[in-house]
């Protein structure tokens, strides 16, 4: 590992790269994620899917001996149509059936299920079941979709659009003599989220405990515990949602989808549980899609190479419907809002739409929107900076907020609330030796490619609570989370929470949390997570918030159980309360010390023991919000250095340097992998992963030969330097930092890709840059050189 | 993803299989199954029965008669990759299956596998067209035939197998001192070839041979391309480059502007690397 | 219905399967050996990475009925081998997974690459993995891992 420096811990567990927990099951192969559940008389379903793209069904045609066997959307009431998106008049809702209801919207989608022996079973009644659709035009162009003679999806809709909004803030038409204007049109394309572990349910209904039971492949069992309930009409109390070992998730397993409505119906009518497992090719064409954003944008401008304002337009193409809860609104906004990024333009406006299109519907995918914000701004900066002869790097520190300016609110309405901007692009450039670069990029290389180099400096919103949520007008409030730290009567606790660890660690990292509160031994105390029958209400781990927000929450509940323990360790120690202190899992006061075991003991099993007016047990539980609600901003710059070959368009990433400041970490190891991973996933939408659909909305990619995932050879080696601006808001001065890393790649490497080519004057503004888009560029802007 | 339901059946020898194969017409043959399996998982394409040669004898193993050697069908990637007749070859098998796939493919894929399912952007249709190589077929009936490559591969997913005919053996001539070069560009390490080209310079008697693949069809020979080599050491760079492109426009119908930059780009780069080899 | 005996893990087993069944379905479906993970169902994740009569193959595209016979080793088989273990102390220390899922294969996939090259270099075991698709970590500590374990293996049999 490069880390350049190593911020010292601030606690005795916090602060530590302690080894994770996590780690033993997996590396045993004893984990269990849910396709690894086994029940008795299980059977397994699989979904009938739509042909096509755009249509109405005028028939499904279920063989007579499989009638018993195959469910339409009749056969799973009573339902009830719940609708996503934001809490707003003006959002166009429509509500995403579990099956079918009459037509469909794109291919993929579910239309009926089949419960077979297992699922080759299931998969032959599937084959066996044909669905009759006439077949309408498909809307596949978020903008097209907007056109006057465009088809329409839902009826009674004026046009295509969920909803239209403009951005504004400042005064866009004070710039508009600004003597510089740059307009460029970009494009992220859509992409899918694939966790290695794909979604997956199993439901049943418990007759013991009177209960639905639905374990499913999910970010956030408690959220979606409701969810299912509303859409059952069943009472909240009846449904429990397990989440067991979850395979990654991303964004991707954080919305209802209509399998998890249709399994959870589906076990109410029959007497045996049925399991649902997404396969590949379900995952890349049905699944939460991602991203696909245009843009059209200009920068007004000084000489000087100052952005005075930001104007245009976002189109997101959000696929069909708006999923359960918050819809694809917030993609927009956030895309729009983030356009400033980390620079001191006064004046933004950009008009919204967020578009309905004949695919599959768009959700949160690791970023949410600011990897396309960051695409955009920053590789307008790079084009600014050559339209005015200014040095990429030069361009930014002219622009960007400087520490004093902190708090700082951008144009975006967002608040920056510290850091040092200026002086993470400065550790950047101490990383690379940026003047050796440039002398080799002047020899050039023996084979014809080209050297590039490109920064791209990104903030993270992490953290961010009720105000900040009920401005996205969210169905639901994330605003908040609880944490019950409960003490066994040996003096080893289980913390249960309501986010859900897929990969972060947390099992590791709270388990600190609560071992620096308790001055005990992170071994003594087992996280307990994704469960709503086990834990108190919460929302999952999504929009890097659980550091944040549970880390908070168990450090509070740990706090007050910890007085707890120093009361009673006061008592039979016979020295006042002030005077004990908790430590290697003892309590300490005066000359002696007592164990907490032994304080765990009195508690639970021996109440007389206990000091008057001291109820038994060792329990606490606390929610926590950090009392700045816009949010903590993580930031950063990353540094790529590449090279590309003109004619095949394949490139290589030679170096990649992360420079990043995530306040104070809890575990910096885990930090490393959570940065390390997002930028992996960063390069994957800058250069290989792609959904794309033909003109009648058949999509392309549909498996692993055609959508490309990057591998161990396509992910270089990366050097990390840390920055540590204690948030000043949050427990521990942390600031949530997992999506950060996906945020900057594309547009890092984009405008490597741009430096390598800058003598030609080849534009990339669309994501992927696969081999062909490189090698199109570049011969592009010859052929436009030669011409002129 | 399951497989539809098949029959499967595992003949002892070679002349159960082949009886088998004559018949019964709707029996397809499975050996190391790296594409078929997928394949049926994905249920793109259907089999009533398959008949599973990977454990049949007569199809393993490799002869070396000193002019030919000879490779069983059943021979995997993973074992030329490791060095299987290195030396009669100058090293060309063994570099072109290292980047066949990933290894645990490899382990399992065969080379007679790759060839009878001639997916356009397979890499041993394009090597062994480069040299000269041919397979050998046996059918119950007519005993064995053998059939030069260029006949064999006749276009995407196409051979020149007839049905109830099972690719048993492939001879390739022995070229020890072979010049040769192999150039590929793919999305990412290990997807299939958008443009595999492999160059074996001419030798002595044995004329140049270059071979592209990745194309609309099957693995194809350069005819303008390899001649011009033998022919006009003297040619110039742009005469060479002519030759490539009209070569290559034949040869891939519908060509894009990318396709045909990637191809010429991969032919010209295997023939560089070609002659740099000392000779 | 297909009968097919093999050994797996060391022990032989004789199990009732459908001729369509993967090595995989066998594994985890028919002996719930459910440490073997499917990703992708088509050959294309690694995920489902086992030994098969000691080398490493994708059970999801081998059909359980080809394997009469065969040896199977999976992730639950290297519980104790020592080889195995030091791979995964490795793994643990550098931080070479999050979700886990990827995991039991890249595990197998390691050991085979360790067995190969002995010493393998940085290239060549991102050579190696490429077909090994980890959706969280990046790459970086399972290839570091892989080195050191590597690394370590070697001096123990300088030692030995």
């Amino acid at each position: 590992m490069a880390a350049e420096t190593t911020p010292d811990g601030v606690g005795q567990w916090v602060g530590k790269s302690l080894p994770r927990k996590e780690d033993k099951r997996h590396l045993a192969g004893a984990s269990t994620f849910i396709a690894d559940i086994r029940l008795p008389r299980m059977r397994d379903v699989a979904f009938v899917r739509s042909p096509v793209a755009h249509g109405r069904i005028q028939s499904v045609e279920i063989p007579e001996e499989h009638r018993r066997h195959v469910f339409v959307l009749a056969d799973l009431q009573p339902l009830v149509p719940i609708g996503g998106g934001p809490e707003m008049a003006t959002f166009r809702n429509v509500a995403y059936p579990p099956l079918a209801d009459g037509k469909v919207f794109f291919v993929g989608q579910t239309v009926a299920m089949c419960i077979g022996r297992n699922r080759a079973g299931a998969e032959d009644i599937a084959a066996e079941v044909f669905v009759d659709v006439e077949e309408q035009d498909a809307v596949i162009d978020a903008i097209a979709a907007l056109e006057g003679d465009a088809p329409l999806l839902h009826e009674g809709w004026p046009d295509n659009s969920f909803i239209d909004a403009v951005i504004s803030e400042g005064d866009i038409a004070s710039v508009a003599d600004a003597p510089v204007k740059v307009r460029r049109r970009l494009k992220m394309n859509r992409q899918a989220t694939n966790p290695l572990e794909t979604r997956g349910v199993i439901a049943y209904r418990d007759h013991r405990l009177d209960e639905l039971v639905v374990y499913s492949s999910t970010q956030g069992p408690h959220v979606m515990r409701h969810g299912i309930a509303l859409a059952l009409g069943m009472p909240e109390h009846k449904v429990r949602v397990i989440a067991p070992d979850v395979g990654g998730g991303f964004g991707g397993k954080n919305r209802l989808m209509p399998e998890e409505i249709a399994l959870a119906a589906l076990a109410m009518k029959v007497d045996h549980p049925v399991r649902w497992i997404e396969d590949r090719n379900e995952h890349l064409i049905a699944s939460v899609q991602a991203r696909e954003h245009h843009y059209d944008l200009t920068l007004h401008a000084t000489r000087e190479g100052r952005v005075l304002g930001i104007e245009g337009s976002v189109h997101v193409d959000a696929g069909a419907f708006a999923l359960w809860p918050s819809g694809p609104f917030m993609e927009t906004g956030m895309a729009a809002r983030n356009l400033p990024g980390s620079y001191t333009v006064e004046h933004l406006q950009i008009r919204t739409h967020t578009v309905a299109t004949n695919k599959a519907p768009i959700g949160p995918y690791r970023g949410v929107a600011r990897p396309g914000a960051c695409f955009a701004i920053e590789r307008m900066m790079d084009e600014l900076a050559d339209e005015l002869g200014i040095d990429p790097v030069e361009i930014r520190r002219i622009n960007l907020v400087q520490p004093q300016m902190m708090p700082y609110r951008t144009a975006g309405g967002l608040r920056l609330d510290n850091g040092d901007y200026p002086a993470a692009l400065d550790k950047a450039l101490a990383m690379i030796d940026l003047p050796a670069l440039r002398e080799r990029q002047r020899r050039g290389e023996p084979d014809g490619r080209r050297l590039g180099i490109g920064f791209a400096v990104y903030t993270e919103q992490s953290g961010h609570g009720t105000v900040e949520w009920v401005k996205r007008k969210s169905r639901v409030v994330p605003g908040y989370e609880s944490a019950t730290v409960r003490m066994m009567p040996d003096g080893t606790a289980h913390v249960l929470v309501a986010i859900q660890s897929h990969g972060q660690g947390l099992e590791t990292s709270l388990s600190q949390i609560a071992a620096q509160e308790l001055g005990m031994d992170p071994a003594a105390i087992l996280i307990r997570h994704g469960d709503t029958g086990v834990s108190p209400q919460g929302f999952g781990t999504f929009a890097s918030r659980s550091i944040v927000f549970s880390g908070g929450a168990v450090a509070k509940a740990s706090r007050k159980l910890a007085a707890k323990i120093r009361r009673i360790g006061a008592h039979l120690l016979q020295v006042s309360e002030a005077d004990v202190e908790l430590r290697g899992s003892c309590a300490h006061g005066g000359s002696g010390s007592v164990s907490i075991a032994e304080i765990a003991r009195a508690a639970n099993l021996r109440p007389e023991m206990l000091p008057p007016d001291t109820r038994p047990g060792l329990e606490a539980t606390e929610t926590y919000e950090p009392p700045e609600s816009g949010g903590v901003f993580s930031y950063g710059v990353h540094a790529v250095t590449l090279l590309a070959h003109p004619v095949t368009g394949v490139t290589e990433i030679l170096d990649y340097v992360i420079v990043e400041d995530c306040g104070n970490l809890i575990n910096p190891k885990i930090v490393d992998g959570q940065i390390i991973g997002g930028v992996a996933q960063g390069i994957g939408t800058a250069l290989y992963e792609e959904l794309s659909f033909s003109e009648n909305g058949q999509p392309i990619a549909t498996t692993f030969g055609d959508y490309m995932m990057p591998c161990a050879t396509e992910i270089p080696s990366f050097r990390i330097g840390h920055m540590v601006t204690p948030a000043e808001s949050t427990e521990f001065g942390v600031k949530g930092m997992g999506e950060g890393g996906a945020i900057a790649p594309p547009a890092a490497i984009a405008n490597a890709l741009n430096d390598a080519f800058r003598f030609c004057g080849a534009w990339f503004f669309e994501t992927p840059m696969t081999p062909r888009r490189v090698s199109d560029a570049v011969v592009a802007a010859l052929e436009s050189e030669a011409a002129a | 993803m399951k497989p539809a339901l098949f029959d499967y059946v595992r003949p002892e020898s070679l002349s159960d299989a082949l009886a088998l194969l004559r018949d019964d017409e709707g029996a397809t043959v499975i050996a190391g199954g790296q594409s078929l399996l997928p394949m049926l998982n994905l249920r793109v394409t259907a089999a009533e029965k398959l008949v599973d040669i990977s454990r049949l004898h007569a199809l393993q193993g490799t002869n070396d008669d000193g002019t030919t050697v000879s490779v069983g069908a059943l021979v995997t990637h993973a074992a030329i990759e490791d060095g299987l007749h290195r030396e009669a070859f100058n090293g060309l098998l063994q570099r072109v299956a290292a980047k066949i796939a990933y290894r645990a493919v490899r382990n399992m894929g065969t080379l007679g596998g790759s060839l009878s399912l001639c997916d356009p952007s397979a890499d041993w249709p394009a090597c062994l067209l480069a040299l000269d190589a041919s397979v050998i077929a046996a059918s119950a009936d007519d005993g064995e035939r053998e059939i030069a490559m260029e006949e064999f591969l006749v276009d995407a997913y196409t051979t020149a197998l007839e049905s109830g005919e099972l690719l048993t053996r492939v001879v390739i001539p022995r070229r020890p001192m072979a010049r040769w070069g192999v150039s590929k560009v793919t999305r990412k390490s290990g997807a299939f070839a958008d443009s595999l080209a492999i160059a074996v310079l001419g030798d002595g008697d044995l004329p140049t041979r270059v071979a592209l693949t990745g194309i609309a069809s099957c693995a194809r020979l350069l005819i303008r391309t390899s001649g011009i080599l033998d022919e006009d050491r003297e040619a110039t760079a742009a005469t060479l480059a002519e030759a490539i492109r009209e070569d290559i426009v034949e040869v891939h119908e519908d060509v894009t502007p990318y396709q045909l930059r990637c191809h010429h780009h991969t032919v010209s780069t295997a023939i560089t690397e070609a002659q740099s080899w000392s000779k | 219905m297909v009968e097919v005996t093999l050994t797996i893990n060391g022990e032989e087993e004789t199990v009732v399967i459908d001729a369509r069944d993967s090595l995989s379905d066998l594994l985890r479906e028919k002996l719930n050996l459910t440490g073997t993970h499917v990703g992708c169902d088509h050959g294309a994740c690694g995920a489902c990475t086992v030994h098969l009569d000691g080398t490493p193959v994708r059970s999801c595209i081998v059909l359980a009925a080809r394997c009469e016979c065969s040896d199977i080793l999976t992730i639950e088989g290297t519980r104790n081998d020592a080889i195995t273990d030091v791979v995964r102390r490795h793994f643990h220390d550098k931080h070479a997974l999050q979700c886990g899922f990827c995991t039991p294969g890249m595990l197998m996939m390691a050991v085979d690459i360790i067995r190969r090259y002995r010493v393998p270099s940085e290239e060549q075991v991102r050579a190696e993995l490429s077909g090994q698709i980890c959706r969280c970590t990046g790459y970086m500590g399972i290839v570091n891992a892989i080195v050191a374990a590597a690394d370590e293996l070697d001096g123990q049999r300088a030692t030995a």
